[in-house]
């Protein structure tokens, strides 16, 4: 474990009654760095981030965040689903500073942040409208204000952008590198989509079921900033065709 | 339907019940009333008058053991009758179920009928049921119970035209304001009574004796009648409108004729008129004891001092009408005769 | 909301109204109904306006009997509503007695409530909150059952304490639920004050005043006390409506008020 590193798992497993969601696992996660985690349904991709963020209490190993231990606790990390779950009675602010409210009182300080965010990623204009006038692109984004103001420096994302059609996808994973960049965060990433792994990340973790394990560990060095032309690069594909052939052959198995 | 039963007004202590049993004796009086009938009737159906009789209240009780015992002793059919009993929503519904020709004779207090006339509804009182006002106020068995005691009491009523109208003649006799004693309302006034809710109950002797004896095995004490101050007229009588007296006179000679032969006979068979009103009505809600008693204290109530059934008097309905202008209940005093016709007595 | 569909709710009602007066207007001047039936609207309005000097204070006194009656019957049901949804043994205790309690007949109640109550104002209120409050708790225990699970998720991630999770995410996500159990209630609760004053009152009340009328065939004083009774009903359950109204803007809004929380003026860009 070097100083650069943010999060660090030794050992770390859980299983439910007969069923190994995740067999003992050793992860060292980069600050500030993107990583996604690609697998089929079932392989303990989602039991990761209930024990990261403190839902679950893993059977066994260590879990480190910036040297402390966190296991069972939670209030540690910034966690955003597929699901927005806005709450429709809060404005855009108010949502934003969901967060801070959840913990005791919204500060003028939360405020001043969430309104920065807002304003500075394209949500300025819709401060105080209530979610039901957003756009599902848009909530989303407020979604990730949201979880971005909780001041966490590791933020989990479970498929964030699975329920956007694939124009808005592209760019919300645009706009989010964007976002990841300017604030210096460290991203866990789960998606379905291998495209969209390889286009974010730096890392990609390649997941299998039973028992749930990382199966292969790949380096993205891909130049940033990336573009639709990263899309079409040769070194692109070829990642791609490695990630889709890991999956494959786990698959096949 | 479930306020309607509230809007009974209510005389005596027949809300001995509760409102629930109410209901259920009401499905249950709608079968039996066709067994009265079918009791004694052996001649073909086709033969008899149908003749729909309204009683004032929402249930049975012993007042109408002249009408069931008519029934089921063959009195009706003899006279070439046959009376269905019905039994309004409320009290004062009784009058307007006969003006829209859902009944034919009514069973209806003066009170209502002065109020019927007052409001010009064409209704015509055919016979006097009792002779007296046996109303008054009514104690707990060893109370302190006069005139000179009522002020600052709680007195319970029915609020029922009749006792709207009897109180102002008790406190003018009184000599109280109606802000000096407190008139409360309510379902049933013997628990009230027995828990010392209210101090005194209004009620008539027919129904409070047998009611208060009931409860707690001795007689109540009372006020009754001139000793309370009320006029000395009668409570009820037998109506009709003048439609149906034009009409169909006939019918309500045999009606009357039938009943003062079934009460005749009633007073002289008390206990076989009894068990007869109990086997129409078994879920009545009145003991056998209640009955028996109020029977009782009913026959004497029947005839005027000639030993007379139903006879009217022009004075009785004078004496009405003006006591009840002078508390302002109705307007003006009419001439008697627009109130009453002794012709179809028998 | 446009033009059109606010013509459309502010006529559409009185449209109706107005229908159905005329056509009682005209059944009972065709029919040559007799006026102790049934009187014309006008003379039932007559009636109260006339009558308004004795009527008021009875009035007042209805009010209050069903404005107590519904705050408290609200606020139990509320209470309730939450102490069902939290523990669980309650729901499985406390659930078949209030079903009890609603399938006792009112009118079965208001006996017993006299005796110990007495004649006042209490009875009636105590029958008012028993009627209203059964709707409120079932939609409070629905609202706070069917609050998104993954959102209560996602504030033990934020770290949230069960108590702050029940405060900012829970009641306001029962608020929708709450209103309807509240509205049906307001329907309800002047119906209960005047059972309550039918069972029993001291001096007069408006249920007494129409008993007397119908017991002097004065069938304008019955429609017209029925009219004020209705009225009652109708101004409560529009108020409700209008505290649903304020207190739900995000149902009818785009944008919050600026004036609310969490809804500071937008600043400028820098």
């Amino acid at each position: 474990m070097n100083n650069s590193t943010l999060l660090d798992l030794r050992g770390v497993s859980k299983t439910f009654g007969t069923t190994t969601a995740l067999s003992p696992m050793d992860l060292e996660i980069e600050r500030g760095s993107f990583v996604s985690i690609v697998g089929p349904s079932g392989c303990g991709k989602s039991t990761l981030f209930n024990v990261l963020s403190g839902l679950l209490r893993p059977d066994d190993g260590t879990i480190t965040l910036e040297g402390n231990n966190v296991i069972g606790a939670t209030g540690h990390v910034g966690y955003m689903l597929q699901k927005d779950l806005l709450v429709p009675w809060r404005t855009v602010l108010g949502n934003i500073t969901l967060g801070a409210r959840l913990k005791g009182k919204v500060t003028p300080e939360n405020r001043e942040l969430a309104t920065g965010f807002a304003e500075k990623y394209g949500l300025g204009e819709f401060l105080n409208h209530y979610p039901s006038a957003l756009s599902g692109g848009m909530r989303q984004r407020v979604a990730l204000m949201r979880t971005l103001a909780t001041n966490h420096q590791l933020l989990l994302l479970d498929e964030p952008f699975g329920a956007l059609d694939a124009q808005t996808r592209f760019e919300m994973q645009q706009w989010l590198l964007q976002v990841w960049r300017d604030t210096e965060r460290t991203v866990l990433f789960i998606t379905h989509d291998v495209d969209e792994a390889v286009f974010l990340s730096d890392r990609v973790l390649v997941m299998s079921p039973r028992p749930g394990r990382v199966v292969d560990d790949l380096r993205v060095d891909l130049p940033r900033p990336r573009t639709l032309d990263t899309l079409v690069s040769p070194a692109f594909t070829e990642l791609k065709a490695r990630v889709l052939h890991q999956l494959h052959r786990e698959r096949a198995v | 339907m479930v306020l309607n039963q509230y809007y009974q007004t209510i005389r005596g202590n027949r809300m001995k019940r509760n409102f629930l049993s109410i209901s259920v004796a009401g499905a249950v009086m709608a079968l039996s009333s066709l067994t009265v009938l079918s009791a004694g009737s052996v001649a073909s159906a086709s033969t008899l008058t149908s003749v729909k009789f309204v009683y004032d209240f929402p249930g049975p009780d012993m007042e109408l053991i002249p009408v069931v015992v008519a029934a089921r002793e063959g009195f009706f059919k003899k006279n070439g009758l046959k009376v269905s009993v019905e039994f309004p929503p409320s009290t004062s519904s009784t009058t307007q179920l006969l003006t829209t020709g859902s009944g034919d004779i009514g069973f209806i207090t003066t009170s209502d009928m002065a109020v019927a006339v007052e409001a010009k509804a064409p209704i015509l009182s055919v016979a006097n049921y009792s002779m007296t006002n046996n109303w008054g106020l009514f104690a707990k068995p060893g109370s302190m119970l006069t005139l000179a005691s009522l002020k600052g009491k709680k007195i319970f009523s029915w609020g029922d035209t009749w006792t709207n109208a009897m109180i102002p003649f008790v406190l003018k006799k009184a000599h109280l304001k109606a802000s000096d004693v407190t008139i409360v309302t309510g379902a049933n006034d013997t628990p009230l009574l027995m828990n010392g809710t209210i101090d005194f109950t209004t009620s008539t002797t027919n129904y409070a004796i047998p009611g208060i004896t009931e409860a707690t095995k001795s007689a109540p004490v009372g006020i009754v009648g001139s000793a309370a101050g009320v006029p000395n007229v009668p409570v009820w009588v037998y109506a009709v409108t003048h439609n149906y007296a034009n009409q169909h006179g006939k019918n309500v000679k045999k009606f009357l004729a039938a009943i003062k032969a079934a009460t005749i006979w009633a007073s002289a068979h008390r206990a076989k008129a009894v068990a007869d009103f109990i086997a129409a009505y078994p879920k009545s809600g009145y003991s056998k004891f209640y009955s028996t008693k109020g029977w009782n204290l009913t026959v004497p109530l029947l005839t005027n001092k000639a030993g007379k059934y139903f006879v009217q008097t022009n004075a009785q309905w004078t004496t009405l009408a003006t006591a009840l202008k002078g508390i302002n209940l109705i307007k003006s005093v009419p001439a008697p005769s627009t109130y009453y016709t002794n012709k179809f007595i028998p | 909301m446009t033009k059109k569909k606010l013509l459309v709710n502010i006529f559409g009602p009185i449209l109706s109204v107005v229908v159905l007066i005329s056509i009682w207007q005209s059944i009972v001047v065709w029919g040559h109904i007799a006026s102790y039936i049934a009187p014309k609207p006008l003379d039932a309005v007559r009636s109260v306006t006339s009558n308004w000097s004795t009527l008021a204070p009875l009035t007042w006194w209805t009010i209050k009997e069903t404005v107590y009656g519904y705050l408290a019957g609200a606020l139990l049901g509320a209470f309730l509503g939450v102490i069902l949804s939290k523990i669980p043994l309650m729901q499985r205790v406390l659930y078949p007695l209030l079903i009890l309690t609603q399938a006792i007949p009112i009118i079965a109640l208001a006996p017993p409530l006299v005796m110990i109550l007495g004649f006042g104002v209490m009875p009636k209120v105590v029958i008012v909150a028993w009627i209203v409050f059964f709707p409120v708790t079932v939609s409070v225990l629905d609202g706070l059952n069917h609050v998104d699970k993954d959102l209560l998720t996602l504030a033990k991630v934020f770290g949230a304490n069960p108590l702050r999770r029940f405060v900012v995410l829970e009641m306001p996500a029962a608020v929708t639920q709450l209103f309807s159990g509240l509205k049906i209630g307001a329907t309800y609760a002047v119906t209960g004050a005047i059972i309550g004053e039918l069972a029993a009152s001291s001096g007069s009340s408006l249920a007494l005043y129409q008993r007397s009328a119908s017991g002097a065939l004065d069938a304008a004083g019955v429609y017209g006390t029925t009219l004020i009774m209705t009225a009652i009903g109708i101004v409560w359950f529009l108020l409700v409506v209008g505290v649903e109204f304020l207190a739900t803007p995000w149902q009818r809004r785009s944008t919050a008020r600026r004036w609310r929380r969490g809804a500071k003026p937008v600043l400028p860009n820098n």
